[in-house]
């Protein structure tokens, strides 16, 4: 239950204003709905500084890319940025930046026309696109290492069949679901960059990146998880911002019920996280996601707790000539790419080489997209 | 299903579903290759000198006895040159040990090792039995728990052994990355991955001269269930108890991610273990680039002790609910910039069941004592014994004193009979509360 609209909380007076009767509680304090909006609009704006009015150039509007995927964090932050927006140019006639958005197709869940049309009807000074996963063959470079990943039968298919031939080769749902949201993202930082933003505005709430966090960890994304949750220069040369990064995903849920009109319309309903004890059909996405649903709801603090620590870490520094890994792109330092050549490998050799195919994956990646290691076709 | 050759030798029968990667072997294949990989262990991250003694930290459990066996097994087999003694704990519950202390004592006569049993008694003046009589029922896992997380090295300095090796195992490691990023704790994340530690810890003398004790978890990349087959097809003679203690809240949550995260995604345990190794090296001021490696560099100090029958020796579990509390009072005292608003009696307490946890259910956490920020972890020496400590004085040091303080003038033998006087003890717990985060 979002929000916990409770009935015995109408006698309550709002703990900030002291007026207003609370409609929710939030982090232990009952709110009325003007103190709960501005506490949401509070977390976001934090993250926001850089993008106020006095730190724009008169003559250059910033743009910047709002991923949207119809879930009620990534519709929230697009309301709330329209209203600081709204806020900035009706105080100073200007505003700090503007907005481009973007919707990636997520798999088995196609918005129907009506949805995709709300969006620039109820938000009609910003670009609105909406993409396919497999497209992201089609917007790299055309010398991307990434296209070498596509098996060599299908690499003069049309994207769609470069996309279904890929999925095919893998092994497991954990490693396609992997496989999609890595190129989702890759997808979106090659439209970042082809409409001129400077930068990406990611949807997450703190509980997305809590998961986000211990499932790359257990995906054996370790090495690169500073650049998951943190705002920031992405090795991908462009800045990822998280501006939910403080909010849970339940207090955003609530947001939208909140503010109702028309955000609750823009919502896609997500199944339910389903216990589904087939562990052919989970993945590890799916486990963290129900892991965590589960801690905010009695353990809000040690969500965010987790964010904030992994946010300490600190990103070894890299340069452009750091060599990337062909699928998600992050630099690899120590060139210690693949599964081998570590404590917990038998095979004392690094993959500094490449394999046989001349491909280059980090661990994790490795872990998803399994290579034909150069040596072992030799020798052993 | 048909019956199908081993993926090595291709010869025999498959009869073994290797847990790490499913691959299907026979069993003389999977009992040498369970082997080969220690073995490649031991010498990549060369674990071992020649002409050293080293203790096998043996309870009598899967975990212990393995390591003793196959470590017998390649110091003969790759000539080693070792000298190795098994070093057991008797925590002095009586009946606690009895099975397993047996089990250990057959052991070294199987496997030809010298074995010393070093009580708690000699090690801390006080029998766990002793310590119930003190301070009752409620408290004395944390007794239990300090005291464990210390006695091998300080018995390996009784014994003037330099070099501890223990059974932890990848699922142990993986268990204990995933709990520190839960409680927040990246300074232990890092050192709780590393494979070799060391505890500058005192000397036989007591004289709070350094002895470096080096502490090793050959298994460290060693599937807890691969363990298991081993044993089991090796015939070994290992004790299998049942935890009498459910595990802390937060070890528990992340146990049952890990076994989650096996059944989904096989290599997973082993895969988190890397993300540990790699994330060590990215925690503000760690000596980047030893890989974890580095045995300097990363002091074992309080690492935790995890897996059946050799730590968890805390009741409470209350721990998620405790530190919950404690966040959030830190959280609204930043928001509300002085005043902290919320009093710890305002606070509902959570009764809700912990998530995925494994095992029963748990106490409602005790009241909350509003709590310190947890201090920055500078690691520096007990003043009192010289184990490696964050506080001034470390957490055995502290229990001691307190223990110490309130035994009784006449009491000379182990005494039934006297009065339970809690007061030493809760003093005592405060001060170790300040310091657990
Ligand atoms: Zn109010
Ligand atoms: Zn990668
Ligand atoms: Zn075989
Ligand atoms: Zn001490």
């Amino acid at each position: 239950m979002p929000g916990k609209t409770n009935t015995d909380m109408a006698d309550q007076p709002c703990r900030r204003c002291k007026e207003t009767a609370a409609v929710l509680v939030v982090r232990k304090e009952p709110l009325c709905r003007d103190c709960f909006i501005r506490y949401v609009h509070t977390k976001v704006i934090k993250h926001m500084e850089s993008f106020r009015v006095r730190n724009a150039d008169p003559n250059h509007q910033r743009k910047l890319l709002l991923a949207l995927s119809f879930g009620a964090s990534s519709v929230s932050l697009l309301h709330i940025l329209d209203e600081i927006r709204k806020r900035q140019a009706s105080k100073t006639g200007r505003t700090g930046f503007t907005l481009s958005v973007i919707y990636v197709e997520s798999e088995g869940q196609i918005p129907d026309q009506d949805l995709l049309a709300r969006v620039p009807e109820a938000y009609p000074d910003y670009e609105f696109d909406y993409k396919v996963p497999h497209w992201v063959f089609n917007m790299v470079p055309e010398n991307d290492k990434l296209l070498d990943l596509v098996p060599p039968e299908a690499r003069n298919f049309s994207s769609d069949g470069k996309l279904m031939s890929l999925l095919k080769s893998l092994n497991s749902v954990t490693a396609r679901a992997d496989v999609i949201s890595t190129l989702r993202t890759r997808l979106v930082v090659e439209h970042a960059k082809a409409s001129g933003c400077e930068g990406i505005l990611w949807g997450d709430s703190t509980t997305r990146l809590a998961e986000k966090t211990l499932a790359e960890t257990a995906k054996g994304r370790g090495f690169s998880l500073p650049w998951h949750v943190a705002d920031g220069q992405s090795p991908f040369g462009i800045a990822f911002n998280y501006p939910l990064g403080d909010l849970l995903k339940k207090e955003l849920v609530s947001y939208v019920n909140v503010v109702g009109d028309h955000l609750p319309s823009l919502v896609l309903e997500s199944a339910p996280t389903q216990a589904s004890m087939s562990s052919k059909n989970t993945t590890i996405d799916d486990l963290m996601k129900q892991y965590f649903e589960s801690v905010e709801e009695n353990f809000p603090s040690i969500v965010s707790n987790v964010v904030r620590t992994t946010g300490k870490l600190e990103a070894t520094s890299t340069t452009t000539a750091t060599p990337r890994c062909d699928l998600c792109s992050m630099p690899v330092s120590d060139g210690r790419f693949g599964i081998n050549g570590w404590g917990g490998d038998q095979h004392a050799r690094l993959d500094t080489v490449g394999t046989s195919n001349g491909t280059q994956l980090c661990y994790g990646c490795t872990r998803s997209i399994p290579q034909q290691s150069a040596t072992t076709n030799g020798s052993t | 299903m048909p019956p199908s050759p081993c993926a090595l030798c291709k010869v025999n029968r498959a009869l073994i579903l290797r847990p790490k990667d499913h691959s299907k072997l026979c069993r003389p294949c999977f009992l040498s290759t369970f082997e080969a990989e220690i073995h490649h262990t031991i010498t990549s991250s060369r674990l071992f000198e020649r002409g050293e003694r080293i203790a096998i930290g043996a309870s009598g459990g899967k975990d212990s006895t393995v390591l003793a066996s196959v470590l017998k097994t390649l110091n003969e087999r790759y000539d080693y040159g070792v000298e190795l003694i098994l070093l057991s704990i008797d925590e002095g519950i009586r009946g606690y040990r009895d099975d397993s202390l047996e089990t250990v004592k057959r052991n070294a006569q199987q496997y030809g090792m010298p074995l010393e049993i070093l009580g708690y008694d000699e090690l801390y003046g006080w029998t766990m039995d002793q310590v119930v009589e003190q301070v009752g029922k409620r408290g004395n896992c944390t007794y239990c728990g300090v005291f464990r997380r210390q006695a091998l090295d300080r018995g390996a300095a009784k014994l003037g052994v330099k070099h501890v090796v223990t059974g932890h195992n990848a699922d142990d490691v993986a268990e204990t990355v995933l709990m520190n990023l839960l409680r927040g704790d990246l300074p232990r994340l890092s050192r709780t991955t590393s494979i070799v530690t060391s505890t500058p810890s005192l000397s036989a003398d007591g004289a709070g001269k350094n002895t470096n004790i080096k502490r090793s978890k050959p298994l460290k990349y060693t599937y807890e269930k691969e363990i298991v087959l081993y044993a089991h097809h090796k015939n070994l003679d290992y004790f299998s108890t049942e935890c009498i203690y459910s595990p802390e809240a937060f070890r528990g949550s992340a146990r049952a991610l890990i076994k989650n995260l096996e059944r989904v995604r096989p290599s997973a345990i082993l895969d988190v273990v890397r993300s540990g190794e790699d994330m060590a090296k990215l925690v503000p001021g760690s000596d980047e680039g030893c890989g974890g490696v580095c045995a300097s560099a990363v002091p074992a100090g309080e690492e935790e002790e995890g897996g059946c029958g050799s730590a968890n020796g805390r009741s409470s579990g209350g721990e998620m609910a405790t530190m919950e509390d404690q966040l959030s009072q830190n959280e609204a005292a930043k928001a509300n910039g002085l005043e902290v608003e919320i009093t710890s009696s305002k606070i509902k307490k959570s009764e809700a069941p912990l998530p995925l946890t494994v095992g029963k259910s748990r106490k409602v956490p005790k009241a909350s004592q509003p709590r310190k920020e947890p201090k920055k972890q500078v690691m520096g020496q007990c003043k009192k014994c010289g184990y490696l400590s964050s506080q001034e004085i470390c957490k055995a040091c502290v229990l001691l004193e307190g223990l110490n303080k309130n035994r009784p003038k006449n009491h000379i033998e182990v005494g039934y009979e006297q009065e339970k006087d809690v007061n030493g003890a809760t003093e005592a717990m405060k001060q170790l509360d300040v310091g657990a985060g």
